[in-house]
């Protein structure tokens, strides 16, 4: 690789402790996406995130472009108009968001986020 | 001009990280649209404007039969886990692609292959690439969105 690379095992504090680095690499998430759920949907800033297929009022797919090593993953999603919503898998390399009102019918939101952790293919 | 790092054999999400760190995003007026059930409203994908500037960059995304090959171990009796990552990371990367060709790597990426496949059999089109402006404005009644059957190959937005 052509920019620079630390390779270590564990990362240590003077005081703090130490920590084992697939901590981190495990730990961080791989995928995350910020879109604007209303009018003619786009995308505002991703990681991970090829394209996000509009499935109707409140739903959306995201297609991920490194895809998970198996659907062993774990989504978590929100907007910011109502607060409810579901999230899950697809596959491996989808995810699956749905926002909902108060009644928990789908419906639209103006800010609706997702995150995915796990372990990649 | 920001010059691609020789990406072959770099896990494909360390590559991507490199591009949202070094690209600036790029925002495609494209819309698919596409109907893969008679019973369902007609979808819409929506192209991510940071796995764009990727594919108009060139050597960082895999050829889209990558993915293919991945899938069809996803749709394998018993799948649990893919043991074939590798080719995500290991296969040449794809060269610059235009907006219009990146647009049909997204096609055979992300749209069912029952969809593109066969777009235009049948007595309408299952697919339609279109700007954004051609879509209606308000989403009050997304959930009844269709593809006209009126609509022939000519009018399509190319």
């Amino acid at each position: 690789m052509a920019f620079g690379t630390l390779k270590a095992d564990t990362l240590t504090h003077s005081t703090a402790g130490s920590l084992a680095t697939n901590f981190v690499v495990e730990g961080s998430s791989k995928s995350w996406m910020l879109l604007n759920g209303t009018g003619t949907i786009a995308l505002g800033d991703s990681l991970n995130i090829t394209s996000v297929t509009d499935q109707g009022t409140g739903h959306y797919k995201p297609n991920l472009t490194s895809a998970f090593g198996s659907t062993n993953y774990s989504v978590c999603s929100g907007n910011n108009e109502r607060g409810v919503g579901e999230s899950n898998y697809d596959t491996a390399s989808r995810m699956e968001v749905i926002c909902r009102d108060s009644s928990f019918n789908a419906a639209d939101a103006n800010r609706v986020s997702a995150t995915a952790d796990g372990d990649l293919a | 001009m920001t010059v691609t790092p020789e990406f072959q054999g770099t896990h494909l999400w360390d590559r991507l990280c490199w591009a949202k760190e070094n690209l600036d995003g790029v925002q495609s007026d494209y819309r698919v649209v596409y109907e893969d059930s008679l019973d369902e409203c007609a979808k819409i994908l929506v192209p991510d404007p940071n796995w764009m500037a990727c594919a108009l960059q060139g050597g960082i995304l895999p050829p889209v039969e990558v993915y293919w090959e991945l899938a069809k171990d996803e749709a394998e009796e018993g799948f649990t886990k893919h043991t074939r990552g590798y080719l995500l990371h290991n296969t040449k990367p794809v060269d610059a692609m235009t907006e219009e060709q990146a647009i049909e790597y997204l096609i055979m990426k992300d749209v069912p292959q029952s969809v593109w496949r066969v777009w235009n059999e049948g007595n309408k089109p299952k697919m339609v690439i279109c700007h954004k402006e051609q879509l209606p404005g308000t989403r009050e009644w997304r959930n009844a969105w269709k593809i006209t059957e009126e609509l022939g190959v000519t009018d399509l937005a190319a």
